[in-house]
């Protein structure tokens, strides 16, 4: 079949599909359900990439990088900027070092492998976080948009790693580094620019001008040994403040993520999980777990305290900072395309991430919720009050 | 008898049933409505801010337009009615703005789901009625 472009097309749209419709029906996300089918196409459909899917998955994962950078929003980030910055460095390199540390010396995993063991489990997931702070209305407060902040440096800790720790130093990365550096200081600029002149046209030409520059820098990153990633995530944040304001632009470049790019890179995803290696693994894959939970908690949590967190409000953001989905996978699919991990061992990561994700959430929803905000629409008359908004930081 | 009303509003038959009792109900004993939707399918372990943001912004869309046909409906009949959307598990969220609102009784529609759901989960009534610090009506 792989010879027949569009049956092959048709069964992998098919399998997105039908995780869109798991998703609707289930409440959970379409890129989880993606991966889960994607394992269950791998293990017992045989279902295998070819190069035009591993294109289109690599896309995918740029820009829903750079969707991920672009959905931070800059005054928050520029207001709450110390305590945030704190939060999410330590966030990052608490986890990298456990993970490294535990990966090598106890799991017996080589350097660069440890070292993607460490990215992988650095991340902390801003969606996961925002739609449980969504839930408790958390997300309109100061802490709320405090704690994202800090989310998107940890973010962008994950995304320096990956485009740094395995790149070659030459000359390659001293062009792929000066471009980067020029384009994004015009990028705005040029943003607006083409919007103002040319853009909501139905020929779409700033969507074009966006992916122009995603497929330059990240053939330059590529010709450095970087990784795409880098450039769409710091391509995303510079011009975030750009997408803030312009909602339709945001709505098109997700419409295209979701129906065409997303679907391939995170079937992909759960396509390499080997099942036989989760049951192999399922000691390492608990004991990696734990290691990103507690570092995270260890560094986190006395961070909250510090900036004067009231307790609950501390160990709830800390188990949300523990979260971790997008760029876990990312960077195991990473590990695992330039042959840095096995198969066995990328299995271990996107479990543990997986696990990530939901674990940790379950626990802050169920024993740490802070008290509630506002509900999301009018408020109420006199005589039905509401409960006190939460604290702010 | 009762004073104030807590209505669930899923837009599901069972849920229109549930309101017109608790409407009529209201009207009899000359109480307040409070009708609350909760938006439960919000994507849990999202990829994308965008992607919660979306499916938020379609429940909110659905439920806000239901919400001004309901309007209508109960103030026609002379009954006070306060109406509001808020994410989350609907049968926490209703049980506890049930609480927090003094309301004295909670009216839901027998079922919105399926069957399965039903089978593994239990209703959402069947889990207001453990949680609600008052009197719950189940309409059929």
């Amino acid at each position: 079949m792989d010879s027949n472009v569009w049956l092959t097309a048709a069964a992998w749209m098919a399998l997105a599909l039908l995780a869109s419709l798991v998703s609707i029906r289930a409440g959970i996300s379409v890129a989880l359900i993606e991966i889960l089918i994607g394992v269950v196409a791998g293990n017992f459909l045989g279902v295998h990439t070819t190069p035009w899917i591993d294109f289109l998955a690599t896309f995918g994962s740029g820009l829903l990088t750079f969707l991920a950078g672009a959905e931070i929003d800059p005054d928050s980030l520029r207001r709450h900027f110390k305590p945030a910055a704190a939060i999410g460095a330590v966030s990052f390199f608490a986890p990298f070092l456990g993970a490294v540390a535990f990966a090598h010396w106890v799991g017996g995993w080589d350097r660069q492998a440890a070292w993607i063991a460490g990215i992988s489990l650095s991340t902390t997931s801003v969606a996961v976080v925002y739609a449980v702070m969504l839930e408790t209305g958390l997300n309109r407060t100061e802490l709320g948009k405090l704690i994202l902040a800090a989310c998107f440096i940890t973010d962008l800790g994950t995304v320096l790693a990956l485009g740094v720790l395995f790149a070659n130093f030459n000359a390659w990365l001293l062009l792929f580094v000066a471009v980067t550096a020029a384009v994004l200081w015009q990028l705005p600029r040029l943003t607006k620019l083409v919007i103002a002149r040319v853009g909501h046209r139905v020929s779409e030409p700033e969507v074009k001008f966006i992916f122009l520059v995603l497929f330059l820098l990240g053939g330059l990153a590529k010709l450095a040994q970087s990784e795409a990633v880098l450039p769409a995530y710091l391509v995303g944040l510079v011009i975030a403040g750009v997408f803030v304001r312009d909602r339709v632009l945001m709505d098109r470049m997700r419409a295209i993520a979701f129906t065409m790019l997303t679907p391939f890179y995170f079937l992909k995803a759960g396509l390499y999980v080997a099942l036989p290696a989760v049951a192999a693994g399922a000691l390492l894959i608990a004991a990696l777990l734990l290691v990103k939970m507690g570092s995270k908690i260890v560094s986190i949590w006395p961070l909250t305290r510090l900036f004067r967190f009231g307790q609950r409000e501390g160990i709830y953001t800390t188990l949300l900072m523990s979260t971790g989905l997008t760029f876990g996978t990312i960077s195991a699919l990473f590990g695992l395309s330039n042959h840095i991990i096995d198969q066995a061992q990328y299995t271990v990561l996107v479990t543990v991430v997986i696990g990530s994700a939901v674990i940790p959430t379950l626990i802050a929803q169920r024993y740490f919720e802070p008290p509630r905000a506002q509900p999301v629409t009018e408020p109420p008359p006199a005589g039905l009050a509401v409960a006190a908004p939460v604290a702010e930081a | 008898m009762f004073h104030r009303i807590l209505v669930g509003l899923d837009g599901s038959d069972g849920g229109q049933r549930a309101l017109e009792s608790a409407a009529e109900l209201a009207g009899l004993c000359r109480a307040d409505m409070l009708v609350i939707s909760v938006e439960e399918k919000l994507p849990a372990y999202a990829a994308t801010v965008g992607e919660v943001e979306d499916e938020e912004r379609y429940e909110h869309g659905y439920f806000q337009q239901l919400h001004d046909e309901v309007r209508r409906l109960i103030e026609s009949r002379g009954v006070s009615v306060h109406l509001e959307v808020v994410p989350g598990h609907p049968a926490l969220a209703l049980a506890r703005l049930a609480a927090e609102r003094g309301c004295d009784l909670i009216v839901l529609g027998h079922t919105g789901h399926s069957r399965l759901h039903h089978l593994f989960l239990g209703s959402t009534a069947d889990r207001v009625v453990e949680r609600a610090h008052c009197a719950v009506l189940v309409v059929r």
